[in-house]
């Protein structure tokens, strides 16, 4: 009797991972990545397939923080401006009093989640609307990049970046050992701990949430903290890949944050979904990038069928349920 | 006169929200050249009966007459079309439109297509000076004060030269003199020959200016005659008289002398200089017709909207609470009214709503304990009679379940004074009944329970101590001794009590 009650829920949870959409979204990149190898041999081969995790390590990062703002009913739109001085702002902190690069890594991240605190503070306190917020301090750091760096790239000499970008650790990119340390303490957060529920409530209903105590500014701040900090997280990882950081680094990874988020099922109007959902959401891009690489296309049309096929797989996927 | 046919008339209209029975059976008629009151406490279907009468939603069963033809099909269009005009009770003016496009919406003089500015200006100037409006016409709305606007509203309808003007509370954000200006508009309008719907809970106002009257009383027709020969007395007890039944627990009061809150010169938001001494152990009512400020009373205390005090004590702690979560650490809980979008976060599922309270005070990154989170859920649940699985989103349950969940998620945190925000509004009778048991429950354990409620029954029947709020101010304090419907609307409606002996 209890057994079978037992395995009754048993099947009842499995159905409901099996139909959740963070499963969902894996699937469909599992199915890619094997017709895409059978269609093409030499895109399931490891070291292929491990470049394209590598890849997406850089959007995971960056969606992180985005999702924790998208489900606190926000939206990040300095994610690629912070990228972007994380990149820039670390080669020029070379600190010769640590030959091993980890303070100059240090300083630029609490730079950064200063960045993204400023951003928390306007929309909090000051009650500026988060796109305009963001919008803005993007503007800003661009400018300002622009009169620290100019127009010329500049290389890290930073070894620890380094490392980061190109060691690869039994056989896996440091990157991805980044990604996953930094996605199991993002799921922690938002499952595990009170903050999470939090934030899942301010964005669900700010309004109930802040009658029923919930710290609504405080909360408000911290989730647009945490987007600088993964952004700047993001921007040393990209830094450490490219060996050289310059204006314009972080842009494509604006549109390819949100995408993440929205392909992996959180509602763009806040209050429900997962960063399980926004991890293969960013494995889903940087395929469907790698197979428009495939087709052999000038750049204009890689643009285009790139905007397509996201717009394509969100139709797909679901449109948001109309809210009561 | 009244052999013509009514220019407006419904017969036995009826109508249900979600199964509950908003009019049953009402009948109206409006006759050229009278001013026509319908009275009725808040929630008694007035309103609904203006919207069936505008074509603004369909009757269940019941026909709507014009000029003694059934109109089989009554649409805000037929209703313009039949010179019918509705002010609203809530304001339908455009804040960023001027006071002439505003006057004008919806019918704009054309001249090639395009809105003729000069033709529009001149029959907008001509309505609004009729209710006098003397601001310029390019003045955007949204620049006037709120009396002003309504009299824009009032304009708005008087453009389209109705034969049948509804007003909906038109009086109650007026100035004296801008109530006196529409009293003689109306006179005017009557001695035209327009047929007038007027609904107001001034009954002085009433009495001096209507000759017809009907009152509505929990969707029931159950006065329609002559104003001549009845006084407010009278209007009053047409409108409250029920039979309460046993819906109300039997109790003796628990009230102790220890105060819960005490608050001296205390304005928030609409509410100006209350005092106000909260004693532990009592419920005490807060009546009043709608939106006289009793939610401020309440938001203000909670810490959710700015108040000031000249002095304050909550549960020993000197000066109000400045935040909800101050007000949370001082044992003070809220149940707003509105479940759905102040109360609960339905989309999450029920046993995260009703531990949300717990959430919003812990350590922001102290792990969860599951197990222990299902067992305090399981024991709420248990308590307030919440059935099914808990994982389910709050809005799969029904209004009343809804409401013990927005009731339930505050115990585990022993509040000492709970404010209450018109808890059984949309419920159920069954469960209207466990809350009322629920709230006499909180009293006898020493809480001190604020119940502000828009059923003046609830008020009589469950309240050690009811204080009446009208235009922002305490205007009464009833114990319970002297605790009747009569009393409580009278004070609300502003009308003399006539003092008898118990």
């Amino acid at each position: 009797m209890n057994s079978s009650t037992s395995a009754a829920s048993f099947t009842r949870r499995a159905s409901m991972v099996l139909r959740s959409r963070p499963f969902l979204t894996f699937a469909t990149v599992l199915l890619v990545w094997a017709v895409a190898s059978v269609m093409r041999p030499g895109f399931g081969a490891f070291g292929h397939l491990r470049y394209l995790v590598e890849l997406a390590s850089v959007i995971g990062l960056v969606a992180a923080g985005q999702t924790f703002v998208v489900i606190a009913g926000g939206i990040d739109l300095s994610i690629a401006a912070i990228v972007t001085v994380s990149a820039v702002s670390l080669p020029l902190l070379s600190i010769d009093a640590d030959p091993t690069g980890l303070t100059a890594i240090l300083a630029t991240l609490v730079m950064t989640t200063f960045i993204g605190l400023g951003n928390g503070l306007g929309v909090a306190y000051l009650r500026v609307h988060p796109m305009i917020m963001t919008l803005a301090m993007a503007t800003f750091l661009q400018g300002l990049l622009i009169i620290i760096a100019g127009g010329s790239a500049i290389s890290s000499q930073n070894p620890l970046v380094a490392w980061l970008g190109n060691a690869r650790p039994a056989g896996i990119p440091a990157g991805v050992f980044v990604w996953l340390g930094v996605s199991a303490l993002v799921l922690l957060i938002m499952h595990a701990t009170p903050l999470g529920t939090r934030i899942y409530a301010i964005g669900a209903n700010p309004l109930a949430s802040r009658l029923s105590g919930v710290p609504l500014q405080a909360t408000t701040t911290v989730v647009y903290a945490i987007s600088g900090f993964t952004a700047g997280l993001a921007g040393v990882l990209l830094l450490g890949m490219n060996g050289q950081g310059y204006v314009g680094i972080g842009d494509p990874y604006l549109l390819a944050s949100i995408a993440a988020v929205v392909l992996g099922g959180t509602s763009i109007l806040g209050g429900l979904g997962t960063y399980a959902g926004t991890m293969p959401g960013a494995l889903l891009l940087v395929t469907i990038t790698a197979l428009i690489t495939v087709v052999n296309a000038s750049a204009g049309w890689r643009s285009i069928l790139f905007g397509s096929l996201v717009l394509i797989l969100l139709l797909l996927s679901g449109r948001e349920k109309v809210r009561r | 006169m009244a052999t013509d046919a009514p220019y407006l008339a419904a017969r036995g209209v009826s109508k249900s929200f979600f199964g509950n029975p908003v009019l049953r059976d009402v009948s109206i008629e409006l006759y050229p050249g009278r001013i026509h009151a319908l009275l009725g406490e808040n929630g008694a279907g007035k309103s609904t009966l203006i919207n069936l009468l505008s074509g603004a939603m369909p009757a269940d069963r019941g026909t709507i007459e014009i000029d003694g033809n059934p109109v089989p099909r009554m649409s805000p269009a037929a209703a313009q079309a039949a010179g019918i005009a509705v002010v609203q009770q809530e304001l339908s003016v455009t804040g960023s439109l001027s006071i002439a496009e505003n006057i004008g919406l919806g019918s704009y003089p054309r001249r090639f297509g395009i809105i003729d500015y000069t033709e529009l200006s001149a029959r907008a100037g001509a309505a609004a000076s009729l209710v006098g409006l003397h601001e310029p016409l390019s003045m955007p709305v949204g620049n006037l004060p709120l009396g002003r606007r309504q009299m824009v509203e009032i304009a708005k309808a008087l453009y389209r030269k109705p034969r049948v003007l509804i007003l909906d509370e038109p009086t109650s954000s007026l100035s004296a003199s801008e109530a006196r200006i529409l009293t003689e508009l109306l006179q005017k309008l009557k001695g035209e020959g327009v047929a007038i719907l007027f609904i107001s809970h001034r009954l002085p106002e009433v009495m001096a200016l209507c000759q017809h009257v009907t009152i509505l009383k929990d969707g029931v027709r159950t006065a329609d005659r002559s104003i001549a020969g009845i006084d407010a007395d009278g209007l009053v007890r047409l409108m409250v008289g029920r039979d309460p039944g046993d819906l109300f627990p039997h109790w003796t009061t628990a009230r102790s002398r220890a105060k819960a809150i005490v608050i001296k010169g205390f304005s928030s938001g609409l509410i100006r200089e209350a005092d106000l001494e909260i004693k532990t152990g009592e419920v005490l009512g807060i009546g009043g017709l709608a939106g006289q400020g009793q939610e401020d009373l309440l938001l203000g205390l909670y810490g959710a909207t700015p108040a000031e005090t000249s002095a304050a004590e909550v549960n020993g702690n000197a000066g109000l609470p400045r935040s909800v979560s101050q007000a949370n650490a001082m044992g003070i809980a809220y149940v707003p009214a509105d479940r759905k979008r102040e109360g609960l976060h339905i989309s999450h599922p029920i046993i995260t709503n009703l531990l949300l309270p717990g959430f919003a005070r812990a350590a922001a990154l102290r792990l969860r304990n599951r197990i222990k989170e299902g067992e305090i859920a399981k024991g709420l649940a248990a308590h307030f009679a919440i059935k099914g699985d808990l994982d389910r989103p709050a809005q799969a349950l029904s209004g009343g379940n809804q409401q013990k969940v927005a009731l339930a998620k505050w115990m585990p945190h022993q509040p000492q004074v709970l404010l209450l925000n018109d808890p059984t509004r949309g419920v159920d009778v069954e469960t209207k009944r466990e809350i009322y048991i629920m709230l006499r429950q909180f009293a006898s354990d020493g809480k001190a329970v604020v119940l502000l409620s828009s059923d003046t029954p609830e008020l009589v029947h469950l309240c050690d101590r009811v204080v009446v709020i009208r235009e922002g101010r305490i205007v009464s304090e009833l114990q319970r001794a002297d605790l009747s419907e009569q009393a409580i609307v009278a004070a609300a409606v502003g009308a003399e009590p006539t003092v008898t002996a118990a």
